[in-house]
């Protein structure tokens, strides 16, 4: 009912009635959202991958988060899965595959971002692919891996039941600023976990075993405790080997792979911790893969993984302990799981390309180029090198890193070597400095006439090494993939 | 002839493990090199926390970046090398000093969220903790007494906000970036032959003429004697000019990297001209389509 009242109600009145009659479509609308976001990510998603535009790993999610940006809480929250992060700086994506096919062996259903696009919208656009339009998931197990700087972001939408921290590198500072200030962002998130959730970390990595010491939810390390690899001192590209606590210079029992070891500080006699999954044993295999024995409280687990170095032991140690940590470690299983795995791409990954051999490597750090050379160096013949680097968002735009890479140990092998990417003159110049002759140096910067230079003119017996940023990685792969050499990667 | 003893000069590096962030260790990299292609000889004594050595022994000197923990541990046992390095560089002693060694030189650095750090004071400098880090190329102007404007080019990456004294000169004006504090539009700071910046990047190896003028000033110092610049021969430098023309194109600011990018993929093809790089970068689709056509 209503009643004619002085001008003042008739105002408010009218006002009311607005907001009433608009009320009910904005409620629809706000219904609608969630589904109309899930919706228009997938068909984003299918129409990236129809038109071979880019992975479509990304658009999706960005798309969905344009429309409901409560999007991913959302999928999480609906989703009865177990929810695992791994971040850090090295070995996410080798990780996260291991996690992956242990938990499969362990009759797990897994949905993960495979493709290392572990950005905010790479990871939203997983939950748009594997949820349906009410928001729900079938997999069992939803696997992300994360970016270090995008922890801050996502851990707080996924509000996962385990978070992995496989390292800390020095891992471009300028996209950081500082490691310390990055180290306080990942203690964060684990602080933030609660006290039915897992924090797996990297005990021999002297400031992630000191992460959240007071968090409440359950700690595992892992790590390694292994004779026969490592080696007494710390390597050259070494980096926060003081001691958390008092700044004293740690002493290092063995150290295994840059400042990852057993430490020990005489400052203040802080120590690593006991591990929870160690790896006891090595045995560097004649085809290039390894066999690893390790000790965990679900008993002794026997792997063999099919790739080489020691940062794929980490890799494993850490899959280990995240298997564990989710209920999913069975050492029967295990064995055989990891077996089957490949190389992730641009992880030394073998192409044949036309006859010839192309090894494509990913580096992104001192630590995963110093690895990466080591593995290239073992193996014999001349070294033709195509080395690219390009400044983006994802690569960054300080290349100063460059300068704590041992590539004095390369030069001397080389013969042949094409630099690339927007950078071409920085790697250039790194190349000269590390002892090339600057007139053997061909400066290509565009992707394309690189790539053909570099494989003119190589025998067909000998291995052409790509060493690249994530940028120049991927324009290689898919200038390769146009060629029919190797698979577009979201078919992995 | 005059010189039976090969030329040579004596580098210090402080703290190559505490201080040695962001690639700083290619500094002495291409000091050493480019002394090396002239048949200079560089002694290289490294100096640890904990060791004091006497600091009037050597002609160059260098101190690196680092974070603000290893700084504190630094600023603590600097505080006993101070007497000897001080007394070095009265005498003229060459210091490279970057980011954090920088700040260390000078009067004090003080973080925003910690307690400040004492410097030697050396440089009439004082810093303060900023709440936002100066993050990207940067071009700097310099003026070393060479009559004409040379330009350094690097990467800056630091919070710490510096003014200087009037004991202090700046080491030049900033072209584009931030520099000591992003509002006087000065860069680094210099005393007698103290040579302090913010530039990362590695500084030396993109800027050779700014290396070669360190190598000569500690050949002056260990020799006194400007015959012995003889033995600073010109050295072919065509990737080292490249790297830094690249530099010099990435601190332009980004709508007028973009402007340019966009001219250059725009500009009418005239004939015999390179092909622009989406084209070139681009796959020929239907090579036999195009053959069957003809």
């Amino acid at each position: 009912m209503r009643k004619v009242a002085g001008p003042g109600t008739s105002r408010e009145q009218s006002a009311a009635t607005e907001a009433r009659s608009g009320r009910a479509p904005a409620l629809l609308a706000e219904r609608l959202r969630f589904p109309l976001a899930l919706a228009a990510g997938k068909g984003s998603g299918a129409t990236g991958r129809l038109l071979n535009i880019g992975g479509g790993t990304s658009l999706p999610g960005a798309i969905a988060r344009r429309i409901d940006p409560l999007v991913l809480q959302k999928v999480a929250k609906a989703s009865k899965a177990h929810k695992a992060v791994i971040t850090g700086s090295n070995g996410k994506t080798t990780t996260c595959r291991m996690l992956a096919a242990l938990a499969r062996a362990a009759g797990t259903s897994v949905a993960q971002n495979r493709s290392g696009s572990n950005l905010l919208q790479g990871v939203t656009s997983v939950a748009v692919r594997e949820a349906d339009l009410r928001g729900r998931m079938d997999a069992g197990l939803l696997l992300l891996e994360v970016d270090e700087a995008t922890m801050a972001r996502v851990a707080p939408e996924v509000a996962p039941d385990m978070v992995l921290i496989t390292n800390v590198f020095r891992d471009q500072l300028d996209r950081f600023g500082e490691l310390y200030s990055m180290a306080r962002m990942l203690e964060a998130a684990i602080e933030a976990l609660p006290d039915r959730a897992s924090v797996v970390l990297n005990g021999d990595d002297p400031l992630v075993a000191s992460f959240a010491p007071h968090a409440q939810a359950r700690r595992l390390y892992f790590g390694l405790r292994a004779e026969g690899v490592g080696a007494e001192i710390p390597e050259h590209a070494a980096d926060s080997i003081r001691c958390v606590h008092c700044q004293h210079a740690l002493t290092y029992r063995r150290a295994y792979l840059s400042h990852l070891g057993d430490y020990e500080c005489p400052g203040c006699g802080s120590r690593r911790p006991d591990l929870d999954i160690a790896v006891t044993d090595v045995q560097a295999l004649p085809d290039g893969g390894t066999d690893i024995t390790a000790e965990t409280p679900a008993g002794t687990v026997q792997v063999r993984v099919p790739l080489p170095g020691l940062h794929n032991v980490y890799n494993a140690a850490a899959a280990l302990a995240g298997a564990f940590a989710l209920g999913g470690l069975e050492p029967e299983n295990a064995r055989s799981a990891l077996a089957g795995l490949r190389p992730a791409f641009g992880r030394l990954e073998e192409i044949t390309a036309d006859g010839r051999r192309v090894v494509l490597s990913f580096v992104k750090n001192p630590a995963s180029y110093n690895a990466t050379l080591r593995l290239i160096m073992r193996r014999p013949g001349p070294k033709h090198v195509l080395a690219a680097h390009s400044n983006t968002v994802v690569d960054g735009e300080d290349f100063a890193w460059l300068w704590d890479v041992d590539l004095e140990q390369l030069v001397p092998d080389l013969a042949s070597l094409v630099v690339s990417g927007t950078r071409a003159e920085e790697v250039a110049l790194r190349m000269k400095y590390a002892g090339a002759n600057p007139s053997d140096i061909r400066v290509m910067p565009r992707r394309q006439a690189a790539l053909n230079a570099a494989l003119a003119g190589i025998p067909s017996d000998e291995p052409l090494y790509i060493l690249a940023g994530y940028t120049p990685m991927r324009e290689f792969r898919q200038i390769m993939q146009r060629r029919g050499w190797v698979q577009p990667f979201w078919e992995e | 002839m005059e010189h039976d003893v090969p030329t040579s000069i004596r580098i210090c590096h402080l703290y190559p493990r505490l201080l040695s962030v962001a690639g700083d260790r290619g500094n002495l990299l291409a000091i050493t090199k480019r002394c090396d292609w002239r048949g200079i000889r560089s002694i290289i004594t490294e100096a640890d926390v904990g060791e004091v050595p006497d600091f009037t022994e050597f002609d160059l000197i260098l101190l690196h970046g680092g974070q603000d923990c290893e700084m504190r541990v630094a600023a603590r046992d600097l505080a006993m090398k101070a007497g000897s390095l001080r007394e070095a560089i009265e005498a003229g002693a060459v210091v490279l000093a970057v980011c954090a060694g920088y700040q260390l030189l000078g009067k004090y650095y003080a973080p925003a969220d910690a307690p400040p750090i004492t410097g030697i004071g050396v440089l009439d400098a004082v810093t303060e903790g900023g709440s936002t880090r100066f993050m990207g190329h940067i071009v700097v102007g310099c003026d070393l007494g060479q009559g004409e404007q040379r330009r350094l080019v690097g990467f800056e990456n630091h919070s710490g906000r510096t003014h200087l004294g009037p004991g202090a000169f700046p080491l030049g004006q900033v072209i584009a970036g931030s520099g000591n504090n992003g509002k006087d539009g000065t860069e680094g700071a210099r005393y007698r032959e103290v040579y302090a910046t913010y530039l990362h990047g590695p500084v030396l190896p993109k800027n050779p003429w700014l290396t070669d003028h360190l190598i000569s000033m500690a050949l002056l110092h260990r020799y006194q004697d400007v015959r012995r610049l003889d033995s600073l021969t010109p050295l072919e430098d065509q990737t080292e000019a490249k790297a830094h023309a690249a530099a010099l194109r990435l601190a332009r600011p980004p709508i007028a990297r973009w402007q340019a990018a966009m001219a250059a993929r725009f500009r009418p093809r005239r004939a015999g001209s390179l092909p622009t790089r989406a084209e070139s970068d681009l796959e020929p689709a239907d090579k036999g389509m195009a053959m069957t056509s003809r």
